[in-house]
């Protein structure tokens, strides 16, 4: 008997999102409200709020679809998740207007300026990162409500 | 089928059938009690993610793979910002 197991997916994928959301919106908050740094809260915070859970817990369910047919690990399938991720987050914050592509790299905040070679070195880093936290925490929550 | 023989039929049925156990032939409470401690004495969830036993399972590589993330945070602390958006 296995009731439900496309919920409890969801559920395991968007726990880690969720719990890093308050470390990250308390960081935006030190950041604008301490450090005086021009954020907009309101709309910076709404791809990690609203979008970032619901693409893991989606992506967790996508994985235990394909885990009957074709079982790739865990930490590949969260891998290939900053694919959709970056583009997602890249345009909403262009839309948003506090992410401008500039020659010398992207202007974040309209303080921050990262150069793309160093976009390019954080673009790998963040599937390591992608593929560390699939397998370690989501496959946790993916054992701990019996669907690993 | 006459009333006599249907009570001879019920008595018959009666004596073939087992006698039904209603009572309780032990105590149950005191293996409820065990089974509370039992749950009490289990693990919380993050101490078992970061149990000796589960961090000793991580392989090289990957504690590799975490220091180079970390290093590459710290060699650029203004990537921090994006690294939380994108959480």
């Amino acid at each position: 008997m296995n009731p439900h197991p496309y919920l409890r997916a969801y559920m395991a994928g968007i726990t880690v999102p969720t719990m890093l959301l308050l470390v990250a919106l308390t960081a935006f908050l030190i950041a604008r409200y301490t450090f005086q740094i021009p954020i907009p809260i309101e709309r910076a915070i709404i791809f990690p709020m609203a979008l970032v859970p619901n693409i893991f817990g989606l992506w967790n369910m996508f994985y235990l679809s394909l885990r009957s047919r074709r079982h790739l690990p865990i930490g590949f399938h969260g891998a290939i998740l900053p694919f959709i991720l970056a583009p997602a987050g890249f345009t909403l914050a262009t839309c948003s207007g506090f992410l401008a592509p500039m020659s010398r790299g992207l202007v974040w905040f309209h303080t921050v300026t990262i150069p793309y070679a160093v976009l390019a070195v954080g673009f790998s880093l963040a599937l390591i990162a992608y593929y560390l936290v699939w397998k370690y925490l989501v496959g946790f929550f993916n054992q701990v409500l019996g669907i690993a | 089928m006459s009333e006599q023989e249907q009570e001879k039929i019920a008595d018959l049925l009666k004596q073939s059938l087992p006698p039904v156990d209603t009572g309780l032939k032990r105590d149950l409470w005191p293996e409820m009690l065990r089974r509370f401690d039992e749950r009490s004495l289990q693990r919380h969830w993050m101490a078992a993610m970061f149990s000796g036993g589960a961090l000793a399972a991580v392989p090289w590589f990957d504690w590799a793979l975490l220091a180079l993330v970390v290093a590459g945070i710290c060699a650029f602390p203004s990537s921090i910002p994006i690294w939380l958006y994108n959480l």
